[in-house]
């Protein structure tokens, strides 16, 4: 299956092109400061930090986010495509889409929590969502660097 | 300059403990990452509000991020210093590094210059406000400026000497 994917001529092309792995690279970059940018002022805010910032602020923010993540799926699918075989049998890249899956899912239940909730009465229940969210952005930032060198 | 700069560190006592300290790279690339993320996160809220988004959220309530930008910014100051110190000869002549540097400090101008009058603005009871042009004109270059920054960062190893 992924030997299939990497004979595709999208595979062929990112991995050929001069300039195409290195773009996506600095494409994939811009997408994770947006996603990650956001996300840890956001858990940083639900944690305690500058509380003069209204927690709604962040339902808007993410659909700015949203679009950080979709820049990099498309381009981090890209480059998996053109080495699949080696990526999935890489152990931090597999950590890093666990902690990505995990980060999205505890994203969806802060969404969830500050549309629902009332405006700046973070529970203790939201914060250790928040805490473990940005544990799980930085694990997939260090796991993500980690993959060139293990 | 930054030749004179590279062989002043070459072979210097940190620039062989860098090279000799196989964890430290991978580390301080971490760091710089997370020091990006900072940076940008922080900048994103505070432009983002310069350029007319979320009225509802107060200024002075988005500039209480500024120690966080200030923060990534000052990791990766010292973590891109490391960089240079541990592998000079690569840094100095690279293209994509020089204009990296080079936008750096437009991009620092920009946002000291903004705060400096912000600053003043808010000290003084003559009011001497930033028109609102003049803030959009500020935060839309200062977020062109770090995304160049960060898409040439992420160049360096791809481009050659100039």
């Amino acid at each position: 299956m992924f030997e299939a994917l990497e004979s595709t001529t999208l595979a062929a092309w990112v991995g050929e092109s001069l300039w195409a792995y290195p773009g996506l690279l600095s494409v994939h970059i811009i997408g994770l400061a947006i996603v990650v940018g956001l996300f840890s002022m956001r858990d940083l805010r639900l944690l305690g930090l500058f509380p003069e910032i209204d927690t709604k602020l962040f339902l808007s923010l993410n659909k700015i986010a949203a679009i950080g993540f979709v820049i990099n799926a498309v381009s981090g699918f890209m480059l998996f495509s053109s080495q699949a075989s080696i990526f999935v049998q890489s152990t931090p890249f597999l950590i890093k889409m666990g902690a990505i899956v995990v980060g999205m899912v505890l994203a969806g239940i802060i969404h969830f929590r500050l549309g629902s909730g009332i405006a700046n009465h973070v529970t203790s229940g939201t914060k250790l969502v928040a805490a473990f969210s940005l544990l799980s952005w930085l694990s997939a930032i260090a796991a993500g660097r980690l993959i060139a060198y293990l | 300059m930054l030749d004179a700069l590279a062989q002043a560190f070459l072979g210097s006592p940190l620039n062989e403990w860098i090279q000799a300290t196989y964890w430290l790279w991978p580390v301080m690339e971490i760091t710089h990452f997370i020091g990006l993320t900072l940076l940008m996160g922080g900048l994103l809220i505070v432009d983002l509000r310069l350029l007319g988004l979320f009225p509802s959220v107060k200024l002075t309530a988005t500039h209480k991020v500024l120690p966080l930008v200030l923060l990534g910014f000052t990791l990766n100051l010292i973590t891109g210093i490391l960089f240079f110190i541990g592998d000079p000869m690569r840094y100095s002549v690279n293209v994509g590094f020089q204009i990296k540097m080079l936008l750096v400090l437009v991009a620092g101008a920009n946002a000291f210059l903004f705060h400096s009058r912000y600053w003043l603005d808010s000290q003084s009871s003559l009011s001497m406000a930033l028109n609102r042009v003049d803030e959009r004109i500020v935060a839309g270059l200062s977020l062109c400026l770090w995304t160049c920054v960060l898409l040439l960062g992420r160049l360096i190893p791809y481009v050659s000497t100039g």
